[in-house]
């Protein structure tokens, strides 16, 4: 540091030494403290302002066991495989959209992906509503044995053998509707019931089973055979309400 | 052999129906592959002549289709560099991501008689790869969920605009957690290189998954 001159007032040399002590400690340096490291606030590398676009909205989480969501399930069985061509999720979509209401405002409890598919069993803790499949095996021979009865009643209320028809199994007919539930959801999943899918009502006690119907007669059939139902078990449409019953 | 310039004959927008057609059925196929969804809402169907699996949980195909539906003009442009499906855990880290990386050519040489069915051999060499793909990955945690991203070649707030194309889908820059991975292993799956597009894909795959 080079010399420092200090001037004052004439008269004042009495307050000379705290004059020097107060400049003395004027020029003692500032104390010193490391800068802190600048961390910019905006992104620098070109890296970073190309983060990737993404939907605001999460996907549906079809997941949890004990959810129940709505699913449509589309029968694809009698059709051959088909190639899926651009829009496809959307014919599919709309394919589904454009089924009876009592198809599309289906709910089902999907089977979580870890969760092991039920056994024999069927000890589940969880209590399905609804079952979805995927149809491997169709039994096409049932085309071929609508019985005279039921064609007349086909023929007669003018149905078509695509059209969606619902078989409804009551506690009267059964025991146990829980346990008909199990057995039921056993053989849809081993896709037994051609064109079928199936729901339990439970505040009204009864199973309502879809199918085509085509298949409905051998599918109430099945039902009373397989399920050993008891007492009649009548076949509905929508609309019509019922029109058949085994 | 002809030399064609994007412009030409709209080609941006041929490129962007296949590779957009070709997302879907890869999306629908990793969702299955890697059970992300239950096996039960997935239907099998024909897709380049191979097998593939499809949802029919029309929530779901809905959402993949207004996804790619707002990435479309993107691929169009030739904005988009990599479309990204990713799988998240429970907490939305990722743990796989199947990197679609896209790059599309100034200048298309084009032999019209070979176009399509090569370009349709290449996908479905990557549908197969994708088929088979749980062969070298781990298993996910339970109760994974997946996004879409789109890594888009400028800045992606100067694209949000072309990907808003649905009014109900809204597009958000995507947070730093979901973008990035601990320690990902590199899978590489498929290139492929054809007269209209080059694509090649990968799998990052975090090291510790639980």
């Amino acid at each position: 540091m080079e010399d420092v001159i200090l001037h004052y007032q004439p008269g004042s040399a009495d307050g000379l030494s705290s004059l020097l002590q107060t400049t003395e400690r004027l020029l003692e340096p500032f104390t010193r403290r490391p800068p802190p490291v600048f961390k910019p606030w905006f992104p620098t590398s070109p890296g970073d302002h190309r983060l990737p676009l993404r939907p605001a909205k999460p996907a549906p989480r079809i997941t949890s066991a004990a959810d129940l969501l709505t699913v449509t399930t589309c029968q694809t069985e009698n059709k051959p495989q088909r190639d899926i061509s651009a829009g496809s999720a959307a014919e599919v979509y709309r394919a589904c959209a454009e089924s009876p209401p009592e198809k599309t405002e289906r709910e089902t409890t999907a089977p979580s992906p870890t969760t092991q598919p039920q056994t024999d069993t069927d000890v589940s803790p969880v209590r399905r509503s609804w079952s979805v499949f995927t149809q491997r095996r169709v039994l096409l021979q049932s085309s071929l044995s609508l019985s005279k009865r039921f064609r007349h009643v086909v023929s007669v209320q003018g149905l078509h053998l695509r059209q969606r028809a619902k078989w409804v199994i009551t506690e009267d007919n059964c025991r146990d509707i829980e346990k008909v539930w199990r057995s039921l959801s056993r053989s849809v999943r081993s896709s037994s019931l051609p064109t079928c899918n199936a729901n339990i009502q439970r505040e009204r006690a009864e199973i309502w089973v879809f199918c085509d119907v085509l298949y409905s007669e051998q599918v109430g059939r099945f039902l009373k055979d397989e399920l050993q139902l008891s007492g009649r078990i009548s076949l509905s449409v929508h609309k019509l309400g019922n029109i058949f019953s085994l | 052999m002809t030399t064609l310039t994007r412009q030409d004959l709209n080609f941006g927008q041929v490129v962007a129906d296949i590779l957009c057609e070709f997302l879907e059925v890869a999306i629908h196929l990793i969702l299955y592959v890697r059970e992300v969804y239950p096996s039960g809402i997935f239907q099998k169907r024909k897709k380049y002549n191979v097998p593939v699996q499809m949802s029919c949980h029309p929530e779901l195909n809905q959402y993949i289709q207004d996804t790619l539906h707002c990435i479309k003009p993107l691929i169009e442009k030739n904005d988009a560099e990599k479309v990204v499906v990713v799988i998240m855990d429970k907490e939305h880290h990722p743990v796989e991501r199947f990197v679609f990386e896209i790059s599309q050519p100034p200048l298309l040489s084009i032999s019209a008689e070979t176009l399509l069915s090569h370009v349709e051999q290449l996908l479905r060499a990557f549908i197969l790869k994708i088929s088979v793909c749980d062969a070298v990955l781990n298993n996910n945690p339970p109760g994974c969920s997946f996004t879409v991203l789109v890594h888009t070649r400028e800045a992606a707030t100067r694209n949000m605009e072309k990907v808003q194309v649905i009014k109900d889908f809204p597009w958000i820059v995507a947070d730093e957690q979901e973008v990035h991975m601990k320690e990902p292993r590199l899978i590489p799956l498929k290139s492929m290189t054809s007269d209209i597009v080059k694509m090649q894909l990968y799998v990052e795959e975090r090291a510790q998954k639980t």
